[in-house]
């Protein structure tokens, strides 16, 4: 890869009782680009990026970023480092607007987020934060729609506008197109392929056709066990990995 | 006006209520007792709105609110010398003040649980401190202690009014109470009570942007505690007593009853529950010897038919949407 590092982690595991839910995971992140994130059901994948983003603490190794240490630090903090996450289930304040949705994710960045006395409508500068964060991802004309009464397709947007708002370096992405059409994929896709330009995105996802489109690198995983990491062409003709798909009788490369 | 109180009910409310309170000690012919009646329902209003705000804003259920309410009262007694007039406003500010700081720490214990442990362990610390007073030869045991002294109000040498005037205590509490209302607009209407809000639907997604869900609501809990105590010093000064039953769970089982009789959350519902319910309470006590009885069924009926409270039905009737 040409671009810098941004994320790594170093021997990550992650035990449930007795349940290796991720075991030794060693993997790097780089800038401007998608790394996907594949593997059968119950592999791992959501358990990774919720040791990326703090949600859980690692039962051992490390995380670092941009070459610093940060497992230890609290949930909240990794978002001001610049990680922000969206959820594999739709995870938006639904009795509000768009609009209002990514105004509190950029509250952050304006500050005064403990000011009992400054109107929340005090700042134009967030709420041009938070229009841009929904242009971004071609909800502008959504703003004023309260986010329960969007499409579902549209929700999972929201999600991304509400994680870009945090003005994040690193985008960790889990399962962005499930449960969506064929069209709504396609402006994901879309959608992605324009925020690689900026963003190091952590991709999560079944759509393999998506994956493939989409990733710079490609990393397997089954069981929480590390399978490969490479390019996209490296891993569809890798042996191990036709035969642990094959053997899993999950999904077919 | 309308900046703060958004919802065209609401306006109405304010506008309705507020003047008809300043009038009615006109009707009632200035009878003490009745001053004296409405004077307790106002104090307690202000107690109720801020569990409301705790309960319906910030989704903290306490069960254990009425401690702060007691504490209010028993800190006056604790730090004011017995014999001598202090001034109003100074211990105004010290018993917030120290309230604010037993909020703190009980808060950091408090708040590490959520849901039926949040109810339980509030109400757990809460007997605990109704005990200790019960209890306590010094704060008179079950029957509490008198108020010997009243405080002196001046304010920079000016008396706006006189402790001792039941009229002119009730005309203090009511501006108290319209302040409150005031007060708890404004944080919510705040940056702070828009993450507040986001914490209350989803503290989950709130974390994953960046806040510190746990510091929101500690702040809430301080707040809303300060404002308890600031309620039952005033009920304190009012009759010149405490009691421990001041910190009983009924107290604080009462005040949730009117808050959601009100319309959780709505802050001004909490006037109008608090209302309702000691109007309800005045009337059948007069009434029935089994009162109780009777009261319960009609709050479970109201309850059941205004699934928002009273205030949820009064936007339904005024604002619905065509
Ligand atoms: N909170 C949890 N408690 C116990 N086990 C868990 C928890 N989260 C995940 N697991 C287990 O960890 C494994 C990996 O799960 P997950 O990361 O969700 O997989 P994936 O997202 O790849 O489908 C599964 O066996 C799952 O049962
Ligand atoms: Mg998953």
């Amino acid at each position: 890869m040409t671009h810098a590092t941004v994320l790594q982690t170093e021997g990550l595991c992650k035990y449930w009782g007795g349940v290796k839910a991720l075991d030794n995971m060693s993997l790097s992140f780089h800038d401007k680009s998608v790394h996907g994130i594949v593997g059968p059901n119950g592999a791992g994948k959501s358990t990774l990026l919720n040791l990326l983003c703090g949600s859980y603490k690692p039962t051992a190794g490390r995380i670092l970023h941009q070459g610093e240490a940060i497992e230890d630090i609290r949930a909240y903090q990794f978002v001001r480092r610049g990680i922000g996450r969206g959820f594999q289930k739709t995870n938006i304040y639904p009795q509000v607007t768009c609009l209002e949705n990514c105004c509190i994710a950029a509250q952050r960045r304006v500050g005064g987020s403990f000011n009992i006395l400054l109107s929340k409508n005090s700042s134009a500068l967030l709420k041009e934060m938070a229009e841009q964060a929904l242009q971004q991802v071609g909800l502008g004309s959504r703003r004023d729609t309260i986010a329960s009464q969007i499409s579902y397709g549209e929700q999972r947007q929201l999600e991304i506008a509400m994680v870009l708002a945090t003005a994040p370096s690193v985008l960790l992405l889990d399962e962005p197109m499930a449960g969506m059409g064929h069209e709504e994929s396609r402006l994901i896709i879309e959608l992605l392929k324009k925020l690689k330009q900026d963003y190091c995105i952590v991709l999560v996802e079944h759509d393999m056709d998506a994956v493939f489109e989409l990733s710079d690198q490609l990393t397997v995983m089954v069981n929480g066990q590390h399978l490969v990491t490479g390019c996209v062409d490296e891993v569809r003709n890798n042996s191990k990995v036709k035969e642990a798909y094959l053997g899993q009788g999950d999904e077919v490369i | 006006m309308t900046y703060f109180f958004g919802k065209k009910t609401e306006q109405l409310f304010i506008w309705l209520f507020f003047p008809l309170a300043l009038l009615l000690p006109l009707f009632l012919e200035q009878n003490e007792f009745y001053v004296n009646k409405l004077t307790s329902v106002v104090i307690f209003a202000i107690f109720v709105m801020s569990l409301d705000y705790l309960v319906g804003r910030c989704g903290m259920i306490t069960l254990g609110h009425s401690m702060f309410y007691g504490l209010g009262g028993y800190l006056f007694i604790l730090i004011a010398p017995e014999f001598e007039a202090v001034n109003f406003w100074v211990y105004t500010f010290y018993i917030c003040v120290l309230a604010a700081a037993i909020a703190l720490v009980v808060g950091v214990i408090v708040l590490r649980t959520s849901g039926v442990y949040m109810i339980m362990i509030t109400l757990a610390i809460a007997q605990m401190c109704f005990y200790f007073f019960s209890d306590s030869v010094e704060f008179g045991g079950n029957d509490g202690l008198f108020i010997l002294m009243k405080p002196d109000t001046s304010l920079f040498g000016l008396a706006f009014f006189n402790l001792d005037d039941p009229l002119h205590f009730y005309y203090f509490c009511l501006l108290s109470l319209f302040n409150c209302l005031v007060f708890w607009k404004l944080v919510t209407g705040s940056r702070f009570g828009r993450i507040m809000e986001a914490v209350k639907d989803n503290p989950q997604r709130t974390t994953a942007l960046g806040y510190n869900v746990f510091l929101f609501r500690l702040l809430s809990y301080v707040m809303a505690s300060a404002l308890a105590a600031y309620a039952g010093y005033l009920f304190a000064l009012q009759y010149g007593f405490v009691n421990p039953s001041m910190m009983s769970w009924q107290t604080s089982g009462s005040a949730l009853v009117m808050s959601i009789l009100g319309g959780m959350g709505s802050l001004y519902g909490a006037i109008l529950g608090t209302v309702v319910y000691e109007g309800l309470h005045y009337s059948l006590e007069h009434l029935t010897e089994h009162w109780l009885l009777l009261m319960g069924c009609l709050i479970i009926a109201m309850v059941m038919l205004f699934k928002a409270g009273i205030a949820g039905f009064l936007e339904n009737l005024l604002e619905r949407r065509k």
